[in-house]
């Protein structure tokens, strides 16, 4: 098996883990769920859905020196001032 | 398999993103234009909590998750494309493509739907600052989906017409990050308006 | 200059810089007026300087354009003009119109001048740049089809690169939008509103489509980069100029009585204006650095640079200054507006004009490919003189807008108007004496077209 393969593998389990973090947000909201924590939660499956489909999807998680980091640099900064929003309106 | 093939694919080696560096310039700067708009969000929910819980109910949470499947699975159908036309399968690659595509279309016809609804209830850009931003950052990526679909049909093209090779396909990496861009942008959208509270 | 018909441009480039040097010179008389409110009165009122002072610097901007596209088009395009003759024709018909709109400015009173051109069978006037009389309108109507027409028609029969058809996609945005100043409906909101159109989506739309192709033009001849790169970055450039300002016009739109959303469509979009700008640098730079030849024309180079170094501080920083909704609640409207605008302007639209003549001039005057070395080194004189002139005036009057918004609606004790303008008059001055440099620096790059005539082209070994 060749490492292209490998590589096409997974990003199957990386999109079968993305559906999974999907669901879990749906039954998050479908429950109603509120509050801080449970947001942050929410928001932190969504910020590594991003990083997984930055790595794999984009394969940038390949990659040597700066082009590695702007999706990560991305999802941290508006993660940062969700989290922040949040945490000061809860 | 071709075991004698040696791969490098999956090992650090490369210090430029697939696709143009071009692209990636533009994605960056799509990328910042929606981090300030996610921003802008968080921070004026800060001041209206009330508003914004209350009316965060009446969105269609169910199409939001199907809008996010099937984003999810056609960035995972651009990715089969990729790989495809690096074996040098173009015949694959072009289905793969117009998979994704199809799964772009369906996004637009479920978030169609959504609007359709909202508007036949008599909502609009103003009718308070909730539903402005989620009009609003929802359709600037709506029109996104539609821009990516059409980059992807392009790429589908000139790969139907074997523009691309397991050599040179710069093109198909081009258009595919742009796609998964869509998606990563769509991937925070959909927790951030539909879920958290 | 490979085709025949490229030399009508030369008439459109010479005109423009002497519409350039009647705008300066109005601008000092403007400049001075600011402290001494009845120099030049009755004669010339500061409300009819204004007028030429910035339409003066429309006029004069879309000749070099025109001009700009008559010398580049043929060249892009592998053939002659369809109509060299048609082009002179309107040339003229421009000048004329120009000359006589200018020449009613300055000799009647604006209300006479509308009566005479007959202003209340279309009313169009009395509107901030748009002051010209509706016939001098439908004159610039006429002339923009009769150029759209030439143009259009010269890229059809021949090579269709992405730089004309930018080019001609941006000349196009401008005839069409140049239209919304005919529409003047009499609510307020919906004339301002309108109004925009034409003034926002020409320099933050499709003008600076204009701009980036002859940029990329330019950048081609002097670096010998390979077109594909080029044009790569122009199709990147102008997605995210479009994207940022079409929907960045909500930046006028917050005091003008339009729904709230505008606050932040215009706040997060105009915020975003620079990038395009921030690309055109990075862009510019990079090609010259990967340059495959040295070019003999150093001063084309250094206003290509310059262009786009000065188009982001300009047009992006300047702009991001009060872009934002609630910063510009305080600072619309004030001497801040003003120093972008001097900025932007020059940056933007009066330097990548100066590039394209710079590099064309010489070769529409029959030179090789570049001016003597004396001359180019007089206009890269006139090239920092201005330039810096124009950084001073930018600052002396961010200086005064930042003590004016301050004084008069931002301290416990709001001043009126007048009295803040009385306390803010040093910043005039000094303005007014970067005026003056910025004056001297016109006077060297006029002269540089007349002086080292007799001198040997430059070459690249001497430079």
């Amino acid at each position: 098996m060749n490492n292209k393969v490998m590589g096409v593998r997974r990003c199957t389990w990386v999109y079968l883990v993305l559906m999974f973090f999907s669901f879990i947000t749906y039954f998050v909201g479908r429950l109603e769920l509120s509050g801080l924590t449970i947001s942050l939660f929410v928001l932190l499956l969504a910020l590594i859905k991003g990083q997984l489909v930055g790595a794999y999807f984009m394969g940038l998680g390949r990659l040597r020196g700066l082009w590695r980091w702007p999706v990560f640099i991305w999802l941290f900064i508006p993660g940062t001032l969700i989290s922040i929003a949040f945490y000061l309106s809860a | 398999m071709q075991e004698q093939v040696i791969d490098t694919s999956d090992v650090l080696h490369d210090r430029h993103p697939p696709g143009d560096l071009a692209i990636w310039i533009f994605i960056l700067a799509e990328l910042s234009v929606f981090a300030v708009f996610f921003a802008a969000y968080a921070f004026t929910r800060m001041n209206n909590v009330e508003l914004f819980n209350e009316f965060q109910q009446h969105l269609d949470r169910q199409s939001a998750l199907l809008n996010t499947l099937t984003l999810i699975t056609s960035s995972y159908f651009v990715v089969r494309a990729v790989a495809a036309i690096k074996e040098n399968n173009h015949k694959l690659c072009v289905n793969w493509l117009l998979a994704a595509i199809s799964m772009g279309f369906l996004f637009v016809v479920i978030k169609s739907a959504e609007y359709a609804h909202h508007f036949g209830e008599g909502i609009n850009l103003s009718t308070n600052t909730f539903y402005m931003f989620y009009l609003s950052l929802t359709f600037f990526h709506f029109m996104h989906v539609i821009m990516g679909m059409v980059i992807l049909g392009a790429v589908a093209i000139k790969a139907k017409n074997g523009g691309y090779s397991d050599i040179e396909h710069t093109g198909v990496e081009t258009g595919a990050s742009y796609w998964h861009m869509v998606d990563l942008v769509w991937l925070i959208l959909f927790p951030l308006v539909y879920v958290m509270r | 200059m490979t085709y025949k018909s490229q030399s009508v441009a030369k008439l459109y480039f010479i005109a423009a810089i002497a519409l350039f040097a009647a705008q300066i010179l109005f601008g000092l008389i403007l400049g001075l007026q600011y402290v001494m409110g009845d120099f030049l009165f009755p004669h010339i009122p500061f409300n009819a300087a204004r007028m030429v002072h910035t339409n003066a610097l429309i006029v004069w901007l879309l000749m070099a354009f025109m001009g700009a596209a008559y010398y580049l088009v043929p060249e892009e395009s592998e053939t002659e003009l369809f109509s060299p003759l048609l082009a002179i024709l309107m040339f003229w018909i421009f000048l004329v119109a120009a000359g006589l709109t200018v020449a009613g400015y300055l000799l009647v009173p604006y209300s006479t001048l509308a009566e005479l051109t007959g202003n209340d069978l279309l009313p169009t006037m009395g509107r901030e740049f748009l002051e010209q009389p509706t016939i001098t309108k439908l004159g610039i109507v006429v002339v923009a089809l009769a150029f759209l027409f030439n143009i259009g028609m010269t890229i059809l029969k021949g090579r269709k690169t992405v730089i004309n058809l930018v080019l001609l996609l941006g000349l196009t945005g401008l005839a069409v939008f140049f239209l919304f100043a005919f529409y003047n409906p009499t609510n307020v909101v919906l004339d301002k509103y309108f109004w925009w159109w034409v003034v926002h989506l020409w320099v933050e739309g499709v003008w600076e489509l204009i701009l980036g192709s002859i940029l990329a033009f330019v950048l081609i001849k002097v670096t010998g980069v390979d077109r594909e790169v080029i044009e790569k970055w122009l199709y990147i450039i102008i997605a995210m100029t479009l994207i940022t300002g079409i929907i960045g016009t909500g930046h006028h739109y917050f005091w003008i009585g339009t729904p709230e959303y505008w606050q932040w469509w215009g706040s997060i979009f105009s915020a975003m204006e620079p990038i395009p700008f921030f690309m055109m640098t990075v862009f510019a730079f990079n090609m010259v650095n990967k340059r495959r030849r040295e070019h003999p024309n150093r001063a084309a180079t250094l206003w290509a640079l310059g262009t786009a170094v000065m188009a982001f501080l300009g047009a992006g920083v300047w702009g991001f200054l009060h872009t934002l909704s609630p910063v510009n609640y305080y600072t619309h409207g004030s001497q801040i507006t003003a120093a972008h605008g001097h900025m932007a302007f020059y940056g933007a639209y009066v330097m990548i004009n100066l590039t394209i003549i710079s590099y064309a001039m010489p070769l529409l005057r029959g030179r090789n490919a570049a001016n003597s070395n004396k001359s180019q080194i007089w206009e890269m004189w006139s090239f920092w003189l201005m330039t810096i002139a124009m950084v001073f005036i930018t600052l002396f009057l961010t200086g005064a807008g930042i003590l004016q918004v301050y004084l008069q609606r931002v301290a416990e004790n709001p001043q009126p108007f007048m009295v803040v303008q009385d306390q803010i008059a040093l910043f005039y001055w000094l303005r007014e004496i970067a005026g003056l440099m910025f004056f001297g620096g016109l006077v060297v790059y006029i002269a540089s077209f007349f002086v080292g005539q007799d001198e040997p082209e430059a070459t690249v070994a001497q430079s």
